[in-house]
């Protein structure tokens, strides 16, 4: 009853800016500029969140008149997120932006001892996220920007295949090959990486 | 065979839970009325549905009904009997090129 609710006042606004109220899409901004920067901020890095965010309303307002309703409008919104943070990992590998920080042998330690930890032990929470957050942007800062956003949505977030499919607007059989190979070439990143870890030690 | 690195379930969980806790972006009023200030530059959007929109979708939505249909016309042609009528055409085309070789390159069969 709720969602039927909050859905008709959306479709309301959806209405008003079509109708050439520009302003009525404030309410738009603020309903869900939450959701859109979680989107987000799990994508691209920190210091381009803000625009990125600017960029997934703006894309939407000009998307508005082929929103058809179904589905929901976040629905819709979050996918135009995800397609929005792909197009930004394509220019940033176009322009050849990408900050590939050097990684130490603190990084392959850190690998090496998440690797040989039981499954069942649950590491404290005191234990270095920075490494780990690190040693994952440097892998994927390897892979394309199609690899890097279909592995993080089905590996990092757990989305299934139709899920990740309908947020990229890829086919599910796309998105199954996409993951496979992508999956394949992050574990040959993070194997030569112990292994030239291994040498230098 | 070496196990699989990705496979493995404690750096599956720490890679997801470092992936998961990236810094909140704080985005204020400030950011709000940048991206409302873009949103003013863009203008009334004009609606999507036009002439040439709509009569390229119904181009697409037929295109396997053409298909089917030229399919079966084919068929039927070529499984028809050859009547008087198409005899006579033939006849007279044949009639026609003789004249038209001899006009253009001067020869006589």
């Amino acid at each position: 009853m709720q969602d039927e609710k909050v859905r008709s006042s959306d479709e309301e606004i959806v209405r008003q800016v079509l109708d050439g109220n520009v302003n009525a899409f404030e309410f738009v901004i603020q309903r869900y500029r939450i959701l859109v920067m979680t989107i987000v901020k799990k994508h691209v890095p920190q210091d381009a969140v803000e625009e990125t965010a600017q960029d997934v309303f703006v894309r939407a307002y000009r998307s508005l008149p082929t929103f058809k309703g179904t589905g929901g409008f976040s629905q819709w919104l979050s996918s135009i997120a995800v397609r929005t943070c792909h197009d930004y990992w394509r220019k940033a590998y176009r322009s050849r932006e990408i900050p590939l920080s050097a990684l130490t042998e603190k990084h392959t330690q850190w690998l090496e001892h998440a690797i040989s930890r039981a499954p069942e032990v649950t590491p404290d929470a005191t234990e270095p996220q920075k490494e780990a957050r690190e040693v994952l942007d440097w892998a994927l800062g390897k892979l394309s920007a199609g690899d890097r956003m279909v592995l993080e949505l089905v590996y990092l977030e757990g989305l299934t295949v139709q899920e990740a499919a309908e947020s990229l607007g890829w086919s599910k059989a796309n998105v199954k090959v996409r993951s496979f190979r992508a999956k394949m070439k992050l574990e040959k990143i993070l194997r030569r990486m112990m292994e030239q870890g291994g040498r230098e030690r | 065979m070496r196990s699989r690195v990705l496979e493995n379930e404690s750096l599956k969980r720490a890679f997801r839970e470092a992936y998961a806790a990236r810094e909140t972006a704080e985005s204020g009023e400030k950011w709000e009325s940048k991206t409302m200030r873009r949103i003013r530059q863009i203008g009334p959007l004009k609606p999507a549905a036009g002439f040439w929109p709509a009569f390229g979708s119904m181009v697409w939505r037929l295109a396997p009904v053409s298909c089917a249909l030229v399919v079966v016309l084919t068929y039927f042609l070529l499984s028809m009997e050859p009547d008087v009528d198409s005899d006579y055409l033939g006849a007279l085309a044949a009639d026609m090129d003789k004249p038209n070789l001899v006009e253009l390159f001067g020869v006589e069969g």
